[in-house]
């Protein structure tokens, strides 16, 4: 053991630096303290965007969140992998781990439900299925010393491998100037693309999700934009930017990101008259965009024109008759014809990036000011090697840019409209009713803090489960918002609902293990989640949980959360106000605790928690019901997003229901 | 009624035998006189394929139920008595040939599905025959005698199922005669020699092209109407550039024979296309022909884990062997790195003039240098990382020079370094890692092998090509470069010249399983802004010159012959109706808008610009909702004209 814990310590390196670090900063509910934190954490990202140390205390709590979000996440996937490996003795090899300080086991709680499968209808029963569930835990139980100490090496293994992996993703953080010029701060890591970010940032401001939310990049110091497309790595790009830049990342609407897909005729019959263009009938662009986007080969509209050009670092301006094709822009040199076989090649798109010039009629002494320019990525100051193009009007510079767009990322493009358009049409339906929960984030530092503090002692309880977490683990992946969230800290000592991540850990071995694990499934793991998405919301990236948590009441499954509710309020959530805050619908928060406040108070001690909650679920599988279907219609304005919601709320119980 | 005599020739007889004459009534059905006439002949064999063929009215008689009155056959009608299925000479887009047996009888669409089928072409619709272009023989060519892959064997009622063998059609499992022939069929030739695509007709202009499109057969008739004999040669062809529903699982003929019809395009410049695509395409050409003849084991080599994975890997392993120190552990992790003395030189930089000499190494994607070997623990004097550079070679073998010239980015521009290396070896692994480097992988990438191994191949090229009068092992990886490109370039490049462009392409394509390659070269191929036209030169109505109308699957376009240029376009989404004067030969068109042209076609029959539009109307009903069935009713309605009828 000491051999592999010396090695587990040598290989986490910063890791658990972090970590440690973490738990002990997240402790005081003071914004302070996490600044230290970050530090620690940009070890691994380089702070090229907005130096810590300007960030302001809301920026800190909400990167808070978005780190711990990130630890959780792996622990999860480490938790996942554990459990795939240990046979049924899971149950009490799980346990080991907690002391290290990870959160880990709160997400393992959530995958543990027996009973997933059941449908809303099934979400009364839920209870009952949590508490089967811990019966083959007796089995379990009874591993050897030996064996015990096997699965307890290899979950170290898995984790310090786990850890090794994250250790080395780069994240960055970033700060985004949205488009009413305030800004917000974000942690991007390097395997998340534009897309995610977005999704991200929907999540966080109260934006209509339209398609044409966009990240783009601005370089000041050569004045120069560009639209990062959606399935591009947001990390890699701001890279390249030099320490000193004044570049920028905006999220704002593009109309022309995606208009070669609403109006695909302005690009592939430029040459037609206005008219017709403008009258084209929607089913026939939806044909132009099949010819040219779904056949087997991504078709370049057909470009061709004069256009002034400067390069090699000269300070002249020469006319050329360039020509777009799919393999890259020609021009027609001088005094031969048109044929493709005389063509110059001009430029390939493999190492450049198009954007928009600014201002390089004053800076360049350019003909027009509608100019796009061709560069390699990292290049980011003034160099012989950036292409400036000058149209004559906007329209054809726009032309240009979305042509060379098709050429360079071809189906990739309409990949990620038909991506937007989804999310535009969900969040359509279901984001316009939840109002405001996320703009709000900045003032609550130290209720979040507590939240997560509750939950956490939650998630630990969680834990023992045993044999169900295999299944479980395959589901949880998806949700990771709501478990991940909470772990990492390990605030415990502050509140006083620790008890049961505290009982949860020692009590392993004295507990006898079903009891545990049934009462830490039904009841701790619901409430976590629902607080905390009630406050984090506006921080973390899992947009559905809040929806989800209040969906999810509503319907049949009440019992529980209710319960949950009720116990979270009472037990970690003092200040009320904070709730008003992030959640729109605060009537309904009142109302579950009243029903469901009775129950939950017991938490400290594990099995007066088990025993509580269940019967509280089932007087409440009753006359339940109908609040919660009532609280819905009042949260929900909007008719839409019903379908969305019950969906959420299925998936929510199968949690719950762990 | 009253009796006649009704002589018939019998094939089945000789040419030379005379008419075998029956008495007949008029009101005898033809199946009636086929009876008498076989039993007349005492012939026993197989008669279930022949039919009677009416010479004067080039029809055959193929409704046995209608009676001679209804067909209004006399006395004096020429009959002939012989098979409806006849061998044909068909030309593949592939340039081989196949002899197999055609049906003569049925419209060509047909006699073309039935083709399809036996060689296992899926969507018959797009294919279709034309009469060849005449080979001007020259000097008699030494009677090369090409090579004919018969097919004739196959009995036509085996090749009503396409019930796969091993992957094959079962007709073709039969022998390893026929075997080979699937194998022809389905693997892609070899890169031409140089000298026979120099050979080739290639279409010089427009016009040149309209006269090709000038040789398709009429799909609604049959081949005996179209004055086509037993043993005669055709093309077959894809016509219509609209490929539907392409899987290479099935398609495994089809996607190669289209392979085979665009490089032949590529090559004879029937389609055009710029320096930097013809490079590409070459290198295509020359990856499509090395995995061809690897495939077998190429199947399994996709598994590309990074160098973390592998390494978190080995990680696992060791700890749980338990018996390893944990510095063992982080040996066992580090990536893999090449060491080695290499010169440099940056053009741009006074400090450093000619090529120095120092310590490189190579790590993850960044090269780091020292002043020696010894030095190289410390801090080097320099770093580069490649990530997204460009790498290009400058290599001479003969002059024994092994130039990698790096442009790399820097936010303030490109810095140019070249690295010059003492010998082929090094210079494969260090280019190989440049490369990979300049895409972001390290060289644990599972691909970093048999990347050395490719740029290895293109030094040998280099070697052999360099005129060192061939020595006799060339290898399958030696080609003529001047096999991957038209004949423009023959003249524009020597094969030394043309080898390190093609292997500058190359390295884009390096990695493509063979399906990949073959479905890029299409792509490549479909985008390029000419692809899928066909010409035909007309005159429009109205106007004094003749014009070229280009036919593409989605649009009509109008060419204006003295520029060049595109004077006009049409799209058949547009399209109300369009009508054909059969008698003066004149097409009218009428678009939305009130938009109406009309023209009387030159170069070809206007039948043949009447099915052509018709036929992509055809092509772009066919959806995946529709099954597989061929709807032949609409496309004859579409392309039939008055046949049709």
């Amino acid at each position: 053991m000491d051999d592999i814990d010396a090695m587990f310590s040598d290989l986490l390196g910063e890791m658990d630096l972090l970590t440690q670090s973490l738990g002990q900063e997240t402790e005081p509910p003071e914004p302070l303290p996490s600044t230290g934190q970050e530090i620690n954490f940009s070890v691994g990202f380089t702070g090229l965007n907005a130096s810590i140390q300007d960030l302001e205390d809301n920026d800190l709590d909400a990167l808070m969140a978005d780190l711990v979000a990130d630890l959780s996440e792996t622990e999860k996937k480490l938790e996942a992998e554990i459990q795939g490996l240990n046979a049924p003795p899971s149950s009490s090899s799980d346990l080991p781990p907690p002391p290290k300080g990870l959160g880990v086991q709160p997400a393992s709680s959530i995958t543990s439900p027996p009973s997933p499968g059941n449908n809303r209808s099934s979400s009364v029963t839920t209870p009952s299925s949590s508490t089967s569930s811990p019966l083959p835990l007796p089995q379990s139980s009874k591993p050897t010393m030996e064996e015990i100490e096997a699965q307890m090496k290899a979950d170290k293994i898995k984790l310090a491998l786990e850890k090794l992996k994250e250790a080395k993703v780069k994240k960055l953080v970033v700060k985004v100037v949205m488009n009413d010029g305030s800004s917000k701060t974000l942690m991007v890591d390097e395997r998340q693309t534009v897309r995610e970010v977005l999704d991200n940032l929907f999540e966080k401001t109260h934006c209509d999700c339209n398609v044409d939310w966009s990240l783009c990049e601005t370089n000041h110091e050569l004045q120069l934009e560009r639209t990062f497309e959606d399935h591009e790595n947001l990390v890699e790009p701001l890279l390249a930017w030099t320490r000193d830049s004044e570049n920028k990342v905006l999220f704002q609407e593009r109309k022309d990101k995606f208009e070669v897909f609403k109006n695909p005729q302005n690009f592939y019959l430029w040459k037609k008259d206005k008219k017709t263009l403008k009258d084209m009938k929607d089913k026939d662009k939806e044909l132009l965009v099949q010819e040219n986007f779904c056949g087997t080969s991504i078709i370049v509209p057909d470009l061709e024109g004069v256009l002034h050009l400067k390069e090699d670092g000269k300070k002249s301006w020469k006319q050329r008759l360039f020509q777009l094709r799919a393999s890259g822009i020609y021009y027609v040199p001088k005094g031969k014809t048109k044929s493709s076989r005389d063509l110059i090649c001009f430029v390939q798109f493999d190492n450049v990036n198009v954007y928009y010039g600014k201002d390089v009629k004053n800076r360049y002494k350019a003909p027009t000011d509608f100019c796009f320019v061709l560069k390699h990525p990292q290049i980011q100051k003034e160099s012989q090697y950036i292409k400036y193009l000058c149209c004559d009007d906007a329209w054809t510079m726009n032309l240009w840019v979305t042509g060379i767009r098709i050429a360079k990322y071809g189906a990739s493009l309409h990949e990620n409209f038909k991506t937007a358009e989804r999310k535009a049409a969900v969040s359509a339906a279901v984001w316009t009713n939840r109002s405001t929960p996320s703009s709000s984030s900045p003032s609550t530092p130290s209720p979040t803090i507590r939240a997560k503090t509750a939950t956490q002692a939650n998630g630990h309880a969680p834990k023992p489960q045993p044999g169900p977490p295999h299944q479980g683990i395959g589901n949880l992946p998806a949700p990771p918002p709501l478990n991940e969230i909470l772990p990492p800290p390990p605030p415990e000592p502050v509140l006083p609902p620790p008890p049961p991540s505290l009982a949860s850990k020692p009590p392993l071995s004295n507990f006898p293990p079903p009891p545990l694990s049934m009462d830490g499934l039904p009841p701790p793991p619901p409430p976590p989640p629902m607080d905390n998405f009630s406050e984090d919301p506006p921080d973390f990236l899992p947009p559905p949980p809040p929806p989800t948590s209040y969906s999810s009441l509503p319907p049949p499954p009440a019992p529980a959360p209710a319960a949950n509710f009720g116990g979270n309020i009472n037990k970690s959530l003092p200040p009320p106000p904070p709730n008003p805050e992030f959640l729109p619908p605060p009537p309904p928060d009142p109302v579950f605790v009243a029903s469901g406040a009775p129950p939950p108070p017991p938490p400290p001690p594990p099995p007066a928690a088990v025993s509580a909650p269940r019967p509280a679920a089932q007087q409440k599988k009753m006359p339940p019901a109908p609040p919660k279907r009532t609280t819905p219609t009042l949260q929900g304005g909007g008719g839409g997003g019903g379908d969305f919601m019950s969906e959420l709320m299925s998936a929510m119980r199968k949690r719950t229901d762990q | 009624m009253a009796a006649w005599d009704l002589s018939v020739k019998v094939e089945d007889l000789g040419p030379d035998a005379p008419p075998v004459t029956i008495s007949v009534a008029s009101d005898l059905h033809v199946g009636g006189v086929i009876l008498k006439l076989v039993e007349k002949t005492q012939m026993q064999r197989n008669w279930s394929d022949h039919a009677l063929w009416w010479d004067q009215k080039q029809r055959w008689l193929l409704r046995t139920a209608w009676t001679l009155e209804k067909y209004g056959i006399h006395a004096d009608a020429r009959l002939l008595f012989m098979p409806q299925h006849k061998p044909l000479k068909l030309g593949l887009p592939s340039g081989k040939t196949v002899m197999l047996k055609a049906c003569f009888s049925n419209p060509v669409f047909q006699t073309v599905m039935g083709i399809c089928r036996m060689l296992n072409i899926r969507h018959p619709e797009e294919l279709s025959l034309l009469r060849p272009v005449e080979e001007k023989k020259k000097k008699k060519d030494k009677d090369m005698t090409e090579e004919i892959y018969d097919l004739t064997e196959v009995p036509l009622s085996s090749v009503s199922r396409p019930c796969l063998y091993n992957g094959m059609p079962a007709h073709f499992a039969d022998s390893e005669q026929m075997e080979g022939v699937y194998k022809m069929l389905s693997v892609t030739q070899p890169p031409p020699a140089p000298e026979v695509i120099a050979k080739q007709y290639r279409p010089a202009s427009v016009v040149d092209k309209s006269h090709i499109h000038g040789r398709w057969l009429d799909s609604s008739r049959c081949l005996m109407q179209q004055g086509i004999q037993e043993n005669d040669r055709l093309w077959l062809r894809f016509k219509y550039y609209s490929f539907y529903d392409i899987e290479p699982k099935y398609d495994v003929v089809r996607l190669t024979q289209l392979y085979e019809q665009a490089r032949w395009a590529i090559l004879l410049e029937d389609i055009d296309c710029t320096e930097e695509e013809m490079m590409l395409f070459g290198a295509l050409q020359y990856h499509i022909n090395k995995v061809a003849l690897s495939e077998p084991q190429m199947m399994s080599s996709n598994a590309a884990l990074d160098d973390l994975e592998s390494a978190l890997q080995s990680l696992e392993v060791k700890m749980e062997g338990d018996s390893s120190s944990a510095s063992d552990l982080l040996e066992n992790m580090t990536a893999p790195e090449l060491n080695d003395y290499l010169k440099i030189f940056r053009p741009k930089r006074l400090t450093l003039k000619g090529y120095k000499q120092y310590w490189f190494k190579f790590q993850d994607t960044s090269i780091s240098y020292f002043k020696s070997k010894e030095e190289s623990i410390g801090e080097p004097i320099q770093q580069i990382n490649l990530k997204g550079c460009e790498v290009a070679p400058d290599v001479n073998v003969a002059a024994q020079k092994f130039l990698i010239r790096l442009l790399i980015p820097a936010p303030e521009g490109m810095n140019e370094v070249y690295l010059r290396c003492e010998n082929e070896q090094q210079y494969a692994q260090w280019m190989a890692g440049c490369r990979l480097a300049s895409k972001g992988k390290s060289l644990a990438d599972s691909s970093f092998q048999s990347e050395i191994q490719s740029i290895r191949s293109f030094l040998a090229m280099q070697k052999t090509n360099s005129g060192s009068s061939n020595n006799s092992a060339a290898s399958d990886e030696s080609i003529n470069t001047h096999s991957l490109v038209s004949p423009r370039y023959h003249k524009k490049y020597k094969p030394k010249q043309l080898t390190p462009r093609i292997l500058d392409a190359y390295q884009n394509v390096a990695q493509l399983s063979l399906t990949d390659a073959l479905m890029r070269f299409l792509q490549i191929w479909q985008a390029l802004p000419d692809f899928g036209l066909s010409y035909v030169v007309v005159r429009f109505k109205g106007s004094r010159k003749d014009e070229v109308l280009g036919i593409a699957p989605n649009r009509l376009i109008r060419i204006d012959l003295g520029v060049g240029d595109v004077v006009k376009t049409w799209r058949y989404n547009n399209m109300k109706q369009w009508n054909v004067n059969w008698d003066i030969k004149q097409m009218a068109i009428e678009f939305e808008g009130n938009v109406n042209i009309a023209f009387g076609c030159v170069t070809a029959d206007c039948k043949i610009v009447h099915e052509f539009i018709g036929g992509y109307i055809f092509m772009s009903t066919r959806s995946r909702e529709k099954s597989d069935t061929l709807n032949e009713e609409l496309f004859h309605k579409l392309t039939g004209g008055h046949e049709a009828l």
